[in-house]
């Protein structure tokens, strides 16, 4: 490989076929005399412009477009030369940060000699070990191309906000499941918002017996296994229900209020007790059909239970993960639009409780297709401000657009799984942490089940790897009409 | 010797019998002996030269005939073939030049095109070895060497043209050996009695040719040859193409001798016409009729027939294969690629330039 250009932070290098370097290769860009190298990785590999190779190839074909047919008697063998020349391609390559004194600096400013310059791959161990990716937490994501593997330390998804995204089908679901476990394996509290119903069986090997992690999953159905009483409220949990997911208006909220503090004063906070004071209200018609629809919803959700054996006390499954690590996970699956609002803004409210009362450290919370259950800003909200109280999230979407822009500047990790629309591309590539060429270059050629991992967990080296199998029950699989079975009865 | 690194499979498959592989055995040896006498350090100039096929010879005195032989596409299936080598100066090195020498045949049976190229050979020419190479691979193509004391001995200049021709008389024999009744078009003209083309050999060819009942048209892409001063292919008369103009009363130099006569042809409507020789042994219905031929089976897009256009294109050399060449030299051989200064660019600036261009 030979140095051809700079121009700012890219570098283009002339390589032979020989040299075998694809996309997302890293190269180490060796100055001796300078004592200094630049570390780049390959975002595209293009056709060199060798001269001559215009009419090489037209030569080839002036016979009505069909390849003239003809014998080359080449006793000197220049043949191989020829192609070898022809078929030598033109690296354009990021730099990604200049390696001095044993020491990593992000800088691109100086340059390195074109003519003595050596230049080699960079294997992903070399970089790991350069570039300090793995530590004392470590979750391997996967192998790269050169065999080795991907591993991120787990202290680097603490305190950061990550997005999981790609097309559908292409192992979204299948990362995210793989962060969760060995993050609930060093004993972490993770809570997931699951809308299909596919990490419920988490804690199940691929063959159905229990696995490590079977007591660690807490799979909560609302209206099933997972209901509250109204006694176990806090009142800000219920008017951020009424106002975030029911969209209760400023009025009819301010009467709500004032109607639960004074069924709380009496000790009869309950459903029933709560629709007979709707209904005996005295107050505008309005603001009491207000109340009465959101009641129903309550009623309707099923969510709500006056028998207190029923409720299930989300601060006990906390408790249970707090020490040992565990998953909770909110099955949304069967789960009505509006009771999943509910669902979700009742957990969202009762973690931030646990967090501010210090009942609980931190908690990662995953969060698929979000747009689903929580209006786009409240999101925001959450990661702005909830981050605060410890409430880590990651974003599992194959629709990057329904994430908003805000939420893509402060992404501290992107797992980027492959994306062809252009569009998609130029979302995703707003993350503060990522540069467009990057993404649009490496992730419309990703296959599937290949990440591209960018941001803090790999020292902003965008590495691409094969995410590694995962010996679970799958859940999250489509289904399908035309199974094996069904086409061999059609046949 | 390193010649046992290379074997010639003799896969030179172009029409039929007995293909004599001595000559291109011979270019191999000597192309590799060439090379490894290079001593070092090398110095190899990064430049290179326009590459040539043909040269054209000046002769005066002609007149062009003003009535037109009209022609007419005859469509009998015929086998047009043609021949065309090319040579490139790849650089010099501190003794002498380094050079590449490569050869193409093509032809046009049942409507489809095919060729055979041969090469491309590379020679390192150095006033040390020049004559024997030279001599050597003359001697292998003919059992006696020819002509003057110029002849066997080409200024290091001359060096890669004579090759070149050398390889190009090889295919013309090999070619007129093999074909019958076919049309056999060559590059340039049919003047013997040069430096490079011995009457004798020229001779040999056409009559081999006759022997098989195929006719030579040596078509030129550029002539020198001008009537009453204008160039020959210059004075086209209105009258509908194709045709050819007959030329008569030439006089050559002393020392050279046409064997065809010197038609200008113009074979279709564009606006451009070549000289055209053919063997003069051969009947005049008959070359007529070659003509005829040609026209009625070959395409001939700007009056020039494409068979001939393609074997010039297959054996130019691209700067890509130039590329490959200097890449090759330097693997197997050791030769380095040192870019020594150009003087008229060092002393001229932005005047220095000598159009140099890929032929």
């Amino acid at each position: 490989m030979k140095l051809y250009k700079k121009e700012g932070n890219i570098l283009q290098v002339i390589s032979f076929p020989t040299e075998n370097v694809e996309k997302g290769d890293y190269l180490l860009v060796e100055d001796l005399e300078a004592a200094k190298a630049l570390i780049a990785q390959v975002i595209d590999v293009q056709f060199a412009a060798v001269p001559g190779v215009l009419e090489e190839l037209l030569r080839t074909l002036p016979d009505g477009g069909e390849p003239i047919q003809g014998e080359d008697i080449d006793l000197m063998e220049i043949a191989p030369h020829i192609t070898y020349i022809q078929d030598a391609s033109l690296l354009v390559c990021k730099i990604r940060a200049t390696f001095e004194n044993e020491m990593l600096s992000p800088s691109s400013s100086w340059l390195p000699s074109r003519s003595q310059s050596i230049i080699k791959k960079l294997s992903t161990p070399m970089l790991m070990k350069l570039a300090r990716i793995e530590g004392n937490l470590p979750i391997i994501i996967g192998g790269t191309k050169d065999t080795s593997l991907l591993t991120i330390d787990a202290s680097a998804i603490d305190g950061t906000l990550n997005i999981i995204t790609g097309k559908k089908g292409c192992g979204k679901s299948h990362l995210s499941k793989l962060l969760m476990v060995n993050l609930v394996g060093y004993k972490a509290t993770v809570v997931i918002f699951d809308l299909n119903g596919e990490y419920s069986s988490l804690g199940m090997t691929s063959d159905g017996k229990r696995n490590i992690y079977h007591d660690k999953i807490h799979t909560l159905t609302p209206s099933q296994n997972f209901k509250v009483a109204l006694d176990q409220l806090p009142l800000n949990t219920v008017m951020g229900i009424l106002v975030n997911a029911l969209h209760l208006p400023g009025t009819s909220a301010r009467e709500f209020r004032r109607l639960w503090k004074s069924l709380k004063e009496r000790g009869k906070l309950n459903m029933q007790e709560l629709g007979e004071a709707i209904r005996d209200l005295n107050c505008n018609q309005h603001v009491r059909d207000a109340l009465a629809s959101r009641f129903h919803s309550f009623v309707n959700s099923g969510f709500f239970t006056d028998c207190i054996g029923e409720a299930t006390l989300l601060d006990e499954t906390f408790f249970k993960a707090k020490d040992q690590g565990g998953a909770i996970v909110i099955n949304l699956k069967n789960t009505s639009n509006i009771d999943r609002q509910i669902v979700v803004e009742y957990v969202l409210g009762k973690l931030v409780d646990s967090l501010s009362n210090w009942k609980l450290r931190a908690v990662f919370l995953f969060a698929e297709e979000a747009h689903l259950y929580l209006k786009e800003t409240y999101w925001d909200d959450i990661v702005t401000r909830m981050r605060h109280y410890g409430i880590f999230t990651t974003f599992i979407t194959n629709q990057p657009d329904t994430i908003q822009e805000t939420i893509y500047r402060q992404a501290d990790n992107i797992f980027l799984f492959n994306f062809t629309n252009e569009h998609d591309l130029d979302v995703v590539s707003r993350a503060a942490r990522v540069d467009a060429e990057t993404v649009r270059s490496i992730a419309r050629d990703l296959p599937p089940h290949h990440c591209l991992t960018l941001g803090k967990v790999v020292s902003d080296f965008p590495i691409v790897a094969k995410v590694r199998r995962l010996d679970v029950k799958t859940m999250g699989e489509t289904r399908l009409f035309f199974t094996n079975h069904k086409a061999q009865s059609c046949n | 010797m390193v010649i046992e690194q290379y074997t010639i499979t003799n896969k030179y498959n172009f029409p039929q019998p007995n293909i004599d592989t001595i000559l291109p055995q011979r270019f191999l040896e000597q192309s590799i002996n060439s090379l490894n006498q290079v001593q070092h350090p090398l110095q190899l100039n990064h430049t290179t030269t326009p590459q040539f096929s043909t040269f054209n010879q000046n002769q005066s005195n002609l007149q062009i005939k003003q009535t037109p032989i009209t022609l007419k596409p005859n469509r009998q299936e015929t086998i047009i073939a043609a021949i065309d080598t090319s040579t490139i100066k790849i650089g010099e090195t501190t003794k002498g030049i380094i050079t590449a020498v490569r050869g193409a045949t093509t032809w046009l049976q049942n409507h489809t095109y095919k060729y055979t190229r041969l090469g491309p050979f590379i020679f390192h020419i150095t006033e040390d070895n020049k004559k024997e190479l030279y001599n050597t691979l003359e001697r292998s193509y003919f059992s006696k060497t020819f002509g003057s004391y110029n002849q066997i001995n080409p200024t290091l200049l001359q060096m890669p043209t004579r090759i070149s021709n050398l390889l190009e008389r090889w295919l013309q024999t090999m070619l007129t050996k093999t074909i019958k009744n076919g049309v056999l078009l060559f590059d340039g003209s049919l003047t013997a009695g040069t430096p490079e083309t011995p009457t004798v050999r020229l001779n040999e060819i056409l009559s081999n040719a006759r022997k098989n009942c195929s006719t030579v048209l040596a078509f030129s892409k550029a002539t020198t040859l001008r009537s009453n001063g204008i160039l020959i292919t210059e004075q086209l008369p209105k009258y509908d193409p194709p045709y050819l103009l007959e030329t008569e009363w030439i006089k050559p130099n002393s020392q050279m001798r046409l064997l065809g006569d010197v038609y200008v042809a113009r074979l279709n409507r564009s606006n451009f016409a070549f000289r055209l020789d053919i063997d003069r042994e051969i009947e005049s219905t008959e070359r007529i009729d070659a003509v005829n031929k040609l026209l009625g089976n070959d395409l001939y897009t700007q009056s020039y027939p494409e068979t001939l256009r393609l074997s010039h294109i297959l054996c130019t050399f691209t700067a890509n294969e130039v590329l490959a060449i200097k890449h090759f030299i330097n693997r197997k051989h050791g030769i380095q690629i040192i870019n020594r200064p150009d003087m008229h660019r060092l002393l001229f600036g932005p005047f220095g330039f000598r159009g140099e261009a890929y032929a």
